[in-house]
Formats: structure tokens, C-alpha cells, sequence
């Protein structure tokens, strides 16, 4: 668990983080968002102390991160920039075992934890672990900057617009991902963007900044229904609110009994995947099937508006 | 590398290696470049002896002038040092101001005649292409690369040694190249003030306008800047390479 408690942050004349407190569970995704210069980053750099603050303090797991020597600090905080910031002259496996290596982690140790991670990222190690970072695409180059970052296994991740750099298509595959992982790893993340589509997806609570303050931290579905501020609301987007509220809830939500005729619905799938697809193929509703495939139930467009405009 | 490009470097060094081991062997090719039967082959002393003390004062000097450049680029790049970088950037350039000439006549009266003020010389010279590449070098560090290697938790000794150095290694190299070229050709005037050298065999021909011995002289100095030239060009090359840069963008 993270406790940042009253961290403000100075440069020069202008406030750049102003008393801002939040406080993120174990193994939460907490995504902060903002307008670019709403001080993000600075808050995300004051948790590893890049920058020190000059109010407040971050707790992790209860301790005061000031008493913790920085680089001690840092080697149990993963680190993920936009850009990822590989180093060009060290291989993948070299690259991941950064982190380890400053430990003394011995060779064995290392090369076994090199080759777990390439796994995990689906990077065949035979491939991969000695090329360097110019010869991979985009998608690679950061899914080995996650790697690195989680090599010595961190109970904390900060991501600084991890996936900036990767186009739509690779983007959404790479979110997946990260949330597949850190549900497997159970890592605590705090992420930093400014899509709100990704705030969304990822976010288990969501952080929003405005003018160097911490406006709202809630819940995703209770930033679309309570909005604290007209900011928040502008931010979200009013017309975009019953859309991304249907795909915070799952078909389970919203399922009736009964059978219906077509290719079932996975119940895992969100509403606004089920409303898509009811739309697309012509259907008032589809049948909805567990992850095993059997069937268990139906999905109507009218389960789905009533249950739309319940929420809000 | 072309097997071209391998024949003729090879080529180059068996012919320098038999010229100056054997120099008799192209009395032939020389003998017409003199007249009154003066001697067509240098004669006042072995050839591969001056070679190689030639050799051995521009790798000290070279040496020398790196290990000043290359810690002084390093430290007006810290936090601390950055102050000094006008300062230093004066002085390294008043070394290459001063001609090497200038500087032997000031230097023999201090500390006599011999291989100190030719290396003296030398030393200035060389420090100003190494400390401007090891500036070049460093400053050229993506910040993204440093924020990430200062995020996991590397100190500034850290940073230097695993990541600046070794990314700016190949920019470094390409100034002791450079260097080591214009020490190699320099230090013949040492011979002026007495430093054995290659320098000798063309101060004899021009003394006794000899012109085979002048031309001996400037042979053995080319063939070793090329061959030198070369091999550092080599191993620029493969450090640039494991960093995915292309050649020319270090030449």
C-alpha cells in the first residue's frame, strides 16, 4: 500500500504539485490523469524521489520513503518512462538485468529471471535476449522496459505514459497485457496519462489533476456518476459518460435468464462489447456463455439500457 | 570489410614491417633519388629502432593527452564541474593554438634537450580533438537514457561508468584517432631538439639534400598513420555497431 500524504512541489515561482494526498491499495491500478502541465509527472517523480518534494510524504507499506536511501528506493520501485529509455549498448537479457545486477544477484539467479520474464512478456528468450534494443519494433522495446522494471520484483510499479509511443492497434493489445500481468504479479501500479480511454480501462481508482491539484480520486464509475468538479465532467466527457460507464460493467451485470438464437457472448465481455455486438449483427439479444463455452443465460439491447440507465 | 580492403591493409603492413627490418632490400627503388653516390638507404642509424621510439613517444603522449582530455570532459559534464567548462574549453584550446614549434623552443630551455619537450609538445597538442569528442560524446546521451538508468536506482558513478562511458566510447575513440594522426606526423619535429625519431631521417636528407632519405622518412610516418588510422577506424566501428548507429554518423 501507497500513502502520499500533502506532497507539494516548487519550481521557481510556480506550483507544480499543491497538497495533494491519495492513497493507493495493494495491488491497485492507480491511473492519474490530467491536462499536460497539471504536474503528473512531478507527482509520479516525487513517489521515487527524482524529485524531491518539498512538502508531504510518500509511505510505502507504511514506511516514510525519505528514511530509505534513494537508490535503495529505487531498486524496489519499478520505473517505466514514455520512451522506455533502454539502454542502446546493453542487450535485452542485459537490459532486463539491470536492476538485479546492482543487487548482486548472482549470474544463475539472473539468468534465470531473465529468461521467467521474457516468458511472461511472450519474447521466445532464444530469440530475443541478445538483441539490442535498435533491432526490436516499438511494441517490443516496451514490453522489455516493463521487463526491466519488474525484473527484481517490485511491490510497486510507476508508468510515466508507458504506452505514448505505440500506435492505436499495439496500444490496446499492450494495456491488455499489462493487466494480465499484473493481476498474475498482483504488483501495485501507479500510471500516468493524459488518454482517458486508458485511464479507464486500466484504472482501478483514477487520479485527476488540474492546475497542479488532485481534483477527484474515486473510483472510475463514480468519477462518470459524482464528477467533483465541472473539470472532471469536461475531462470525461459528457456525451462519451453512458458508453464508458457500460463498459466499466460486465455482461454478468446485466444478464437475464432464459436462451436466445446466434453465437453466444462470453460473460467475462463488457456491456458496451455486448451492446456493439447486438448492434452490428441485427439482434435484440444474444445468448451468453461461461469462459467454458456452456451457455447460461441472455443479454438483451433492453437489459442493457435499463441496466444503463440505472447507473446513471 | 571487402577482401579488397583486408589484402591491401595486410599489404600495407608487410611492406612497412620489411621495409624498416630490412630497408637494404629497396636500396633499388631509392638509388635514383641521389646523386654524388651518396647513400640511397638512411645509414646513420637503424631504422626500426627510430621507428619504434617514434611510435613509442606519440602513444605516451597520446595516452597522456587522453587520460587529462577524457577526465576533464567527464568532470566539467557532473553537476559540480560545470562551471569550469569555459575554462577548461580556453585552455585545451590554447594547446592546439600554440604551435608544437613554438612550444619545443619554449620548453627545451626548462627541460632540456631530448623526448621530454617533443612529448610535452605533443601532450598539448593532442588534448584538444579527445576533450571535445568526450564532450560530444557525453552530452550526447539521450535524457531518456539517464532518467531511466537514474529511476532504477543507478548513482552517478553508476550512471557513468555502465552507461555514459560506453555510449560515448566511440565518439571518444574518434578523438584519440584523430590524435594520434597529428601526434604521428608532429613528432618528426622532435628531432629538431634532439628526440629520436623518424623525424632524424628527413632532417639528414634535407641536411645532405638527400632525397631519398627525406622521402624514407615521410614513407614510414604515412604508412604507420594510415595503418594506425585504420585500425582505430576499426574498433570505432565495432563499438559504434553494438550501439546500432550507423558508421558515417561517427566519422
Amino acid at each position: 500500500m501507497i500513502e502520499i500524504e500533502h506532497l507539494s512541489k516548487r519550481f521557481g515561482e510556480s506550483i507544480v504539485v499543491d497538497d495533494v494526498s491519495f492513497t493507493v491499495g495493494e495491488g491497485e491500478i492507480a491511473v492519474v490523469v490530467g491536462t499536460s502541465g497539471a504536474g503528473k509527472s512531478t507527482l509520479l517523480r516525487m513517489i521515487n524521489r527524482l524529485v524531491v518534494p518539498d512538502a508531504g510524504r510518500v509511505l510505502i507499506d507504511g514506511q516514510d520513503t525519505a528514511t530509505i536511501p534513494e537508490d535503495e528506493l529505487r531498486h524496489r520501485i519499478g520505473y517505466v518512462i514514455q520512451g522506455y529509455g533502454l539502454f542502446p549498448h546493453r542487450t535485452v537479457a542485459e537490459n532486463i538485468a539491470t536492476v538485479p545486477r546492482l543487487l548482486g544477484w548472482d549470474r544463475r539467479r539472473i539468468a534465470a529471471r531473465v529468461e521467467e520474464l521474457l516468458d511472461l512478456f511472450q519474447l521466445d528468450p532464444g530469440e530475443f535476449a541478445q538483441k539490442f534494443p535498435h533491432q526490436l519494433s516499438g511494441g517490443q522495446q516496451q514490453r522489455v522496459g516493463v521487463a526491466r522494471a519488474l525484473a527484481a520484483k517490485p511491490a510497486l510499479l510507476l508508468m510515466d505514459e508507458p504506452f505514448g509511443a505505440l500506435d492505436p492497434v499495439i496500444r490496446g493489445k499492450a494495456q491488455d497485457d499489462l493487466l494480465a500481468i499484473q493481476r498474475r504479479l498482483g504488483t501495485t501500479i501507479v500510471l500516468v496519462t493524459h488518454d482517458m480511454n486508458e485511464a479507464f480501462h486500466l484504472g482501478s481508482r483514477i487520479a485527476v489533476m488540474d492546475q497542479a491539484r488532485l481534483v477527484q480520486y474515486a473510483k472510475p464509475a463514480d468519477l462518470l456518476t459524482h464528477p467533483a468538479e465541472a473539470f472532471v465532467e469536461q475531462l470525461v466527457g459528457t456525451a462519451e459518460r453512458p458508453f464508458r460507464l457500460l463498459s466499466l460493467a460486465s455482461v454478468q451485470d446485466a444478464m437475464e435468464p432464459g436462451s436466445a438464437e446466434g453465437d453466444p457472448i462470453t460473460v467475462s465481455a463488457t456491456l458496451r462489447e455486448a451492446l456493439a455486438q447486438l448492434i452490428w449483427r441485427g439482434r435484440s439479444a444474444l445468448p451468453v456463455a461461461d469462459a467454458a463455452g456452456a451457455p447460461i443465460g441472455r443479454i438483451s439491447v433492453d437489459g442493457i439500457l435499463k441496466h444503463g440507465r440505472s447507473l446513471a | 570489410m571487402s577482401a579488397r580492403a583486408v589484402i591491401l591493409r595486410v599489404a600495407a603492413l608487410l611492406l612497412l614491417v620489411a621495409f624498416v627490418t630490412a630497408p637494404q632490400l629497396f636500396a633499388f627503388a631509392f638509388a635514383p633519388l641521389t646523386a654524388n653516390d651518396a647513400p640511397a638507404i638512411y645509414n646513420q642509424g637503424s631504422l626500426l629502432a627510430l621507428t619504434l621510439s617514434h611510435v613509442r613517444i606519440v602513444v605516451l603522449a597520446t595516452l597522456a593527452s587522453t587520460v587529462l582530455a577524457v577526465t576533464l570532459g567527464i568532470f566539467v559534464t557532473r553537476p559540480g564541474g560545470r562551471e569550469f567548462l569555459p575554462l577548461s574549453r580556453s585552455l585545451v584550446n590554447i594547446g592546439q593554438t600554440f604551435p608544437p614549434i613554438a612550444v619545443l623552443a619554449i620548453a627545451v630551455p626548462l627541460v632540456g634537450f631530448g623526448e621530454k619537450p617533443t612529448f610535452i609538445a605533443l601532450f598539448l597538442y593532442g588534448l584538444l580533438p579527445i576533450f571535445e569528442n568526450t564532450l560530444a560524446g557525453l552530452t550526447d546521451v539521450s535524457p531518456r537514457t539517464l532518467e531511466a538508468a537514474r529511476g532504477m536506482g543507478m548513482n552517478a558513478r553508476q550512471r557513468l561508468w555502465q552507461v555514459e562511458l560506453p555510449l560515448a566510447l566511440p565518439v571518444i575513440l574518434a578523438g584519440i584517432r584523430l590524435s594520434v594522426i597529428i601526434s604521428l606526423g608532429t613528432a618528426t619535429i622532435g628531432s629538431t631538439v634532439a628526440a629520436k625519431g623518424l623525424g632524424e631521417v628527413i632532417i639528414a636528407g634535407l641536411q645532405s639534400n638527400n632525397v631519398a632519405f627525406i622521402l624514407q622518412g615521410g614513407l614510414v610516418v604515412a604508412l604507420l598513420a594510415v595503418l594506425i588510422h585504420d585500425g582505430l577506424g576499426l574498433a570505432e566501428r565495432a563499438t559504434a555497431r553494438r550501439l546500432g548507429r550507423p558508421v558515417d554518423e561517427i566519422a
